[in-house]
C-alpha cells in the first residue's frame, strides 16, 4: 500500500481511496475526542496506536540536545543516558550500585579532568542504569575525551548494559563507543510545541513540509513516544545559562 | 597486521606537502562502475594514459616531478564503486554522514549553510572522487587532466577548482601560511624542523598507529588492505571577503584611536617598530591595523609569532617561526598572544586549556592554497560590485574526522570552550561571527583587556566534502572490487 512516504491523510497525504484509506481516516477523526475519553483509553493504546504506527511507520528521532550555532545553546547541555542492565533483578541493581561505588573516585577524577562537565549523577530506574549530566559542547568531544580519561573505568559499568560488550574496552572502540552512548541518550522533546513537527518532517526527509497544524500534534507525539519511550521534556531549567563550567569555575576561583 | 611502516604505501600530499604553486581539483561523479575500478588499477601504476597516483617515500625526490596527482573518496563515492555493505559499516559516522549533514557542527549555518553551496557541493551523492593535480603552471594541469578524465566513461566531470599561490606562501587576507604543521619523526629529520611541540605520532594523520591519546587507535575499516595507511580529509572551500576585512581593520583602528588605553597598546612612537615595507614609517592608524591584523591570527601577517615578538614584526634579532608554545611566559600569556586569536584557538599547543587531555591530540595537517587574484587594498578606492572571488580550497586532514577537525571546529574555532576568558566567541578570522554579538579581546599587560566587537564573517563556506585518502594497497583493492 503506497502511503506516499510517511505522510499521513490528515497531512493531505494524496494517495488512492481504498477501503483501508477510508478506515484510517475514520480512525484517524476519533483522535480528537479518544485523548479525553476514559472508556477508549485502552482501546487507543492497545488498537489505535498500534495501528497508526504500523500505517505511518515513525523513524525513532535522535536523542541529545538540539543541533544549534549560537554560543549559549552550547554550553550547559543535557545528557541523559538510559542504559537497560543485562540483569533485570535486585541482583542485577545491586551489581550496578556496586560498580559506580567501586569507581566513584576515579570516575569523578576523570569528570574533572574532561574539563566541560558541570554535573554528573547515576541513577536507577527500573532495570536501567542512567546516567545524567550537564556538559559543555559537543557530545563526541564529551565522550571521547571521557573515554581518554577514564574509559577502562566506565568499561565496568558498560559491561553490565545489554549490548555493553560490544563497545567494550571503550579505547578499543572509540567510534563504536561514542555512537553507542549518542544512542542510549535519550531524545529530547522540544520545548516549542511546533518544533516537534518540524522534528518529525525531518527525520522522515520531509524538511520543509512546514504543517503547522497543532491538531497533529498529540498524534505525530504519541507516535514518536512509541518508539522512543524515554524522553527527556524539554531541554531543562537553567538557573544561570550561557556559562560554561570552566568560566564558572573561572568566576568562583576555584581554578579551571 | 603489518607493523613495520612502508610510505610507499601512503599517498604523497599527506604527510608532507608537494610544495607546487598550483593546484586543480576534479570534482567527479562515477558513472561506470566497471571502468572506475579499471581506472583506479591503472592510476597505481600509471599505466594506460592514467596519471599515476604520486606517493610517500622514506626520502623525498632527488629531483621533484613536474606534477603530483592524487585522489580521495567521499562515502558515497566508495558506495558508487561497489564497497561491500559490510565494509561500508565500518567507516566512522561523521563520514558515512558527509559534510553537509555535519553543518552545524561545522558552523556553516545562515550563508554558509549547505544550502547554500556551490555546484557540486550542493548535490553530494554525485561528489564520488575529488582528485588533485599539483604542477608549476596552468599547461601542466590541463595536460594531466586531459590524461585522468579525458576521453573515458568512468566519471563524469562535475566541476573543476584551482587554486594558486599568487605570493609564495601568502594567502588572502594577505598572511603568511603553511608554517606550523605537524611532523612526523619517520619523515621529518627533527633538526631541521624546530619546534616546542612533542612530534605528531603517525596516528595522527594515518590509521593503524598511534594517536595522540596513550593507548588509543581508530577503527581501521575493514577490510585491513582498504582502511590501513590511508587518512580522512576535509576539503572546504572558503570564501574570503578580503575587502570586508581590510574595511574591518580600517574601521577598528578607528575606533581604538578614540580609546583611553590605546597607548598601552600600542605605545606613542612604537609605530616604528612596525613595519611592513622595509624602511616605511606607518602612519599610526596603520600600524593599528598591523596590531589588530596580529592579534587575530596569533602572528604578524609576515609569520612572526606574537608569542615570541608581541611588539613588532620585524624583531632584532629575528625569532623561530615555529619553535614557541604558551606556557612560561613572565608576563600575562595572554598579552603575548590572545587567547582568541586563530593560531593558538586551533592549536593551544601546552597552554593551559580546559579540555585537558586535549593539548596536542587535536592537531590538523593543512594543504591549502589561495583560489582568485592577489587583492591589494587601497582604502581610497571604493568597494568593487565586481570584485573576483577569493578565497582558500582548503584540505584539513587527519586519521579521525571527528576528534580533529570536527572538535576543532565546533568547540574551539567557534564556541571557545577551551578557556574561559574566550568561551561564547568565535574565531576573529573565520568564526560564524555576527556582528550584532561578536567580540574579541585585545589583551593589555595590565589586565582588562580592549574588547573589540561588531566583526562580521570574513570566511563563507561554499562547500565541501568529506573524503577518504585510500591508500595504494586500498586503491588496488578498490580497483579489484567485481559485482
Ligand atoms: C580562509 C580561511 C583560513 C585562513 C585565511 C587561515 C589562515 C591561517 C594562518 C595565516 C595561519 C598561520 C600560519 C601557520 O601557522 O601555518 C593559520 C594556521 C592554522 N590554521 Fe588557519 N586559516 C583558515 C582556515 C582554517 C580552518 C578552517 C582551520 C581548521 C578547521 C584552520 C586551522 C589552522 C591550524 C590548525 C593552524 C596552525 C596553528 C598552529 O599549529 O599553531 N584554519 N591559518
Amino acid at each position: 500500500m503506497a502511503r506516499n512516504g510517511t505522510k499521513t491523510k490528515a497531512e493531505g497525504g494524496t494517495s488512492q481511496k481504498g477501503w483501508f484509506d477510508w478506515l484510517g481516516d475514520k480512525l484517524d477523526q476519533w483522535v480528537d475526542w479518544l485523548a479525553t475519553t476514559k472508556p477508549f483509553a485502552f482501546i487507543a493504546g492497545r488498537i489505535l496506536v498500534p495501528y497508526w504506527a504500523w500505517r505511518t511507520p515513525v523513524k525513532r528521532l535522535e536523542g541529545g540536545p538540539r543541533p544549534s550555532v549560537q554560543p549559549g545553546d552550547n554550553v550547559q547541555r543535557m545528557m541523559n543516558l538510559v542504559m537497560p542492565l543485562k540483569d533485570k533483578s535486585a541482583v542485577g541493581r545491586a551489581l550496578a550500585a556496586l560498580a559506580i561505588a567501586q569507581n566513584k573516585d576515579e570516575i569523578y577524577a576523570g569528570l574533572d579532568n574532561v574539563g566541560t562537565v558541570h554535573f554528573a549523577r547515576f541513577v536507577i530506574v527500573d532495570d536501567n542504569i542512567c546516567m545524567f549530566s550537564v556538559y559543555d559542547g559537543d557530545f563526541s568531544n564529551y565522550i571521547r575525551d571521557f573515554i581518554v580519561t577514564i574509559g577502562s573505568v566506565f568499561d565496568a559499568v558498560v559491561e553490565l548494559v545489554e549490548g555493553g560488550e560490544d563497545v567494550i574496552p571503550s579505547a578499543k572502540h572509540v567510534e563504536k563507543f561514542i555512537d553507542w552512548v549518542h544512542d542510549h541518550d535519550i531524545y529530547q522533546v522540544s520545548d516549542v510545541a511546533t518544533d516537534i513537527l518540524r522534528d518529525q518532517e525531518e527525520a522522515n526527509g520531509d524538511a520543509g513540509a512546514g504543517n503547522d497544524d497543532l491538531r497533529l500534534l498529540p498524534r505525530k507525539l504519541i507516535l514518536q513516544l512509541n518508539v522512543n519511550r524515554n524522553v527527556s521534556l524539554g531541554s531543562g531549567y537553567r538557573a544561570y545559562p550561557g556559562y560554561s563550567a570552566a568560566q564558572v569555575r573561572q568566576q568562583f576561583g576555584v581554578g579551571w | 597486521m603489518s607493523c613495520k611502516f612502508n610510505p610507499a604505501d601512503v599517498q604523497g600530499n599527506i604527510l608532507r606537502g608537494y610544495r607546487k604553486p598550483r593546484v586543480r581539483y576534479l570534482m567527479l561523479e562515477i558513472s561506470d562502475r566497471a571502468a572506475a575500478r579499471r581506472w583506479l588499477t591503472a592510476a597505481t601504476s600509471g599505466t594506460g594514459g592514467v596519471p599515476q597516483i604520486a606517493t610517500e617515500s622514506g626520502q623525498r625526490w632527488a629531483t621533484k616531478p613536474d606534477t603530483c596527482f592524487n585522489i580521495g573518496l567521499t562515502f558515497e563515492g566508495l558506495r558508487a564503486l561497489g564497497t561491500p555493505a559490510a565494509s561500508l559499516a565500518t567507516f566512522p559516522t561523521e563520514f558515512v554522514q558527509g559534510m553537509n549533514k555535519r553543518a552545524i557542527k561545522l558552523g556553516d549555518a545562515g550563508p554558509s549553510a549547505p544550502e547554500n553551496w556551490e555546484q557540486p557541493f550542493n548535490e553530494p551523492a554525485r561528489v564520488h572522487l575529488i582528485a588533485s593535480i599539483y604542477a608549476d603552471d596552468v599547461a601542466q594541469l590541463d595536460r594531466v587532466q586531459h590524461d585522468a578524465v579525458g576521453g573515458q566513461q568512468a566519471f563524469k566531470l562535475l566541476r573543476v577548482r584551482d587554486g594558486w599561490c599568487f605570493d609564495g606562501d601568502y594567502v588572502h587576507f594577505n598572511y603568511q601560511d603553511n608554517i606550523s604543521q605537524p611532523r612526523f619523526a619517520e619523515i621529518h629529520d627533527r633538526d631541521s624542523f624546530s619546534d616546542s611541540q612533542p612530534m605528531a605520532p603517525l596516528g595522527t594523520a594515518l590509521l593503524g598507529y598511534p594517536t595522540n591519546f596513550e593507548g588509543l587507535k581508530w577503527r581501521i575499516p575493514e577490510p585491513e588492505p582498504l582502511g590501513y595507511n590511508g587518512s580522512f580529509n576535509a576539503f572546504r572551500v572558503l570564501e574570503q571577503d578580503v575587502v570586508g576585512f581590510e574595511e574591518y581593520l580600517t574601521a577598528a583602528a578607528t575606533e581604538l584611536l578614540e580609546h583611553p588605553k590605546v597607548n598601552e597598546l600600542l605605545p606613542p612612537g612604537a609605530e616604528a617598530n612596525i613595519q611592513v615595507k622595509e624602511g616605511q614609517r606607518l602612519p599610526r592608524h596603520d600600524a593599528l591595523r598591523e596590531v589588530i591584523a596580529a592579534a587575530m591570527c596569533g602572528r604578524w601577517r609576515n609569520g612572526v609569532p606574537l608569542a615570541l615578538s608581541p611588539d613588532t614584526p620585524n624583531p632584532s634579532p629575528d625569532v623561530s617561526r615555529t619553535k614557541f608554545d604558551y606556557t612560561n611566559f613572565d608576563d600575562d600569556g595572554a598579552a603575548r598572544c590572545p587567547y582568541g586569536a586563530h593560531i593558538r584557538r586551533c592549536n593551544p599547543r601546552g597552554g593551559q586549556i580546559v579540555q585537558r587531555v586535549a593539548n596536542h591530540s587535536r592537531r590538523l595537517v593543512r594543504r591549502g592554497m589561495p583560489y582568485g587574484p592577489a587583492y591589494v587594498h587601497d582604502p581610497a578606492k571604493p568597494r568593487d560590485p565586481n570584485e573576483p572571488k577569493r578565497g582558500l580550497l582548503g584540505n584539513f586532514i587527519g586519521a579521525n574526522l571527528g576528534a580533529q577537525f570536527e572538535a576543532m571546529s565546533c568547540d574551539w574555532l567557534n564556541l571557545g570552550l577551551q578557556d574561559p576568558r574566550i568561551t561564547g566567541s568565535n574565531d576573529p578570522l573565520l568564526g560564524a561571527n555576527e556582528p550584532e554579538t561578536s567580540w574579541f579581546d585585545l589583551p593589555l599587560k595590565s589586565g582588562a583587556p580592549i574588547r573589540l566587537r561588531g566583526l562580521p564573517r570574513f570566511v563563507t563556506t561554499k562547500g565541501g566534502a568529506y573524503t577518504f585518502l585510500p591508500s595504494m594497497a586500498a586503491i588496488r583493492y578498490l580497483g579489484s572490487l567485481t559485482g
